[in-house]
């Protein structure tokens, strides 16, 4: 290589750099944020002139409110409510019925950990309502009777209880669902680069404009910490933390993740987060894990099929699926 | 004068190329001078903003919800909550904020504070997103 062709290539180096600086920050996301469904909800896109998505951003938005139209136990003519009130069988929309076959397969696969009908046992504690308090045993075994697998029945698009008193609760898995339908919004207006982020649980859309998405994962112990970061793309990330909603009570803490077998807060784990396709997966199998404690937790996410995840025990240790080994940064 | 006679050695090859680096050098400094020069405080609540302030300067606001109110406090380039009457304090335990796009939220008494910057963008972090 000649002198004078060292030197050119090394000049056309540098204003490449130059204007690959200049393009990065001429990008910026579209950024919007709202209060919904309990949460602070932001989508981001990172597509090339972003501003033009912002019906799509809107929609996204719509799509998530019609998700809680149809699934809050706090709206009186949402399915949940229907549903909960009902002593006959009754039809559901097309969504709350894929959202309670999905929590009914996730509480089969992981021995009644989760459940879909632990409405009344939620009340009880007054986790939702914001006036917590500890339940009598006798209050709690009431509040559990006739949950688990078997509780519901489906025909078509109708729904059977096994007893009228059932109450159902979808909490752990209809935030990650109404994400999901907003990502699936937001993929058929054309957006190839964005994320949904409700309250902590997120969905990717491919890669943050080029580059993997860099989540940070909450330290369950120390406030504004972080524990490990996941390079990431194209997948939903959703954390179950035990630090998120709890009051004290006599020195003891009791947190919102209950669990269906004993209908107290489940003790074995601080967090437990899960790397998925479907953010509505990651979200029942989040609190189903977190419900069966380290070992069989572990045991669990290996087990079910495209789940990844990172348990933190009650002794602050932290087990790693082999699947998520390569994708975690450590501080 | 002994630059002067450097630059007089020079070919014309060498003089552009030198030319061609200070340029270069120049518009670096240029687009780094541009960034995001300094960040703020909004708060805002059902989709309007109702407070806006700079991060660099101390102060303490009241921040009335449908609960009541929300005492904010900005101090040492940091905003956190520091009272609230909402049931859980969730707010209060997300702690300080001051990294571009950083959220405290106290959902149940509907305010959003966000730190956004003049230009609009993102600064350097740690990560992109936080799971929690």
């Amino acid at each position: 290589m000649t002198r004078s062709r060292a030197i050119f290539l090394l000049l056309a180096f540098l204003f490449l750099a130059l204007y690959f600086l200049l393009r990065q920050e001429a990008v910026g996301p579209l950024t919007r944020t709202r209060i919904m469904m309990g949460t602070v909800v932001e989508i981001r896109v990172y597509d090339d002139a972003a501003e033009q998505y912002d019906d799509a951003v809107s929609a996204a938005f719509a799509e998530m409110e019609t998700i809680e139209e149809l699934m809050s136990p706090h709206r009186p003519a949402s399915d949940v409510s229907r549903l909960s009130a009902a002593d006959t069988p009754i039809a559901v929309s097309t969504e709350t019925l894929e959202v309670l076959q999905l929590a009914q397969d996730v509480s089969a696969a992981s021995h009644g950990a989760f459940a879909a009908t632990l409405g009344r046992l939620i009340n009880l504690w007054g986790f939702a309502e914001g006036e917590a308090q500890l339940p009598a045993l006798s209050e709690i075994e009431k509040a559990l009777a006739e949950i688990g697998p078997a509780a519901l029945t489906f025909q078509g698009n109708k729904i059977t209880k096994s007893s009228a008193a059932l109450a159902i609760d979808l909490g752990g898995v209809a935030k990650g669902y109404a994400i999901d339908r907003a990502i699936t919004v937001l993929a058929a207006s054309g957006i190839q680069h964005a994320s949904v982020n409700a309250g902590g649980d997120m969905r990717l859309l491919g890669d943050r404009a080029g580059a993997p998405w860099r989540i940070g994962i909450q330290h369950p112990r120390q406030t504004g910490a972080v524990l490990a970061s996941l390079k990431l793309a194209d997948r939903a990330v959703v954390t179950s933390g035990d630090y998120e909603r709890f009051f004290e009570q006599d020195g003891v803490r009791y947190h919102h993740i209950l669990d269906p077998r004993s209908g107290y807060p489940a003790r074995l784990c601080q967090s437990v987060t899960v790397v998925a396709e479907q953010a509505a997966l990651a979200d029942a199998v989040a609190t189903a894990a977190f419900v069966l404690g380290p070992e069989l937790g572990m045991v669990f996410l290996r087990e079910t099929e495209g789940v990844d995840g990172l348990i933190v025990a009650a002794d602050g240790s932290i087990e790693v699926t082999p699947g998520l080994q390569e994708l975690i940064e450590w501080p | 004068m002994a630059l002067n006679d450097y630059w007089q050695r020079l070919t014309r090859l060498d003089r552009g190329i030198v030319l061609a680096l200070l340029t270069f050098c120049a518009l670096v400094f240029v687009v780094l001078g541009l960034r995001s020069p300094g960040q703020s405080v909004q708060v805002r609540q059902n989709q309007g903003t109702v407070f806006n302030a700079p991060l660099a300067e101390d102060r303490s606001v009241e921040l009335q919800g449908p609960l009541g109110v929300t005492r904010l406090e900005i101090a040492n380039g940091k905003a956190r909550i520091i009272s609230s009457p909402c049931p859980y304090k969730v707010c209060i335990g997300m702690g300080e904020i001051h990294r571009e796009g950083e959220i405290v939220a106290c959902v149940p008494n509907r305010l959003l504070v966000q730190v956004i910057g003049q230009q609009g963008v993102e600064k350097e972090n740690r990560y992109d997103l936080l799971s929690r």
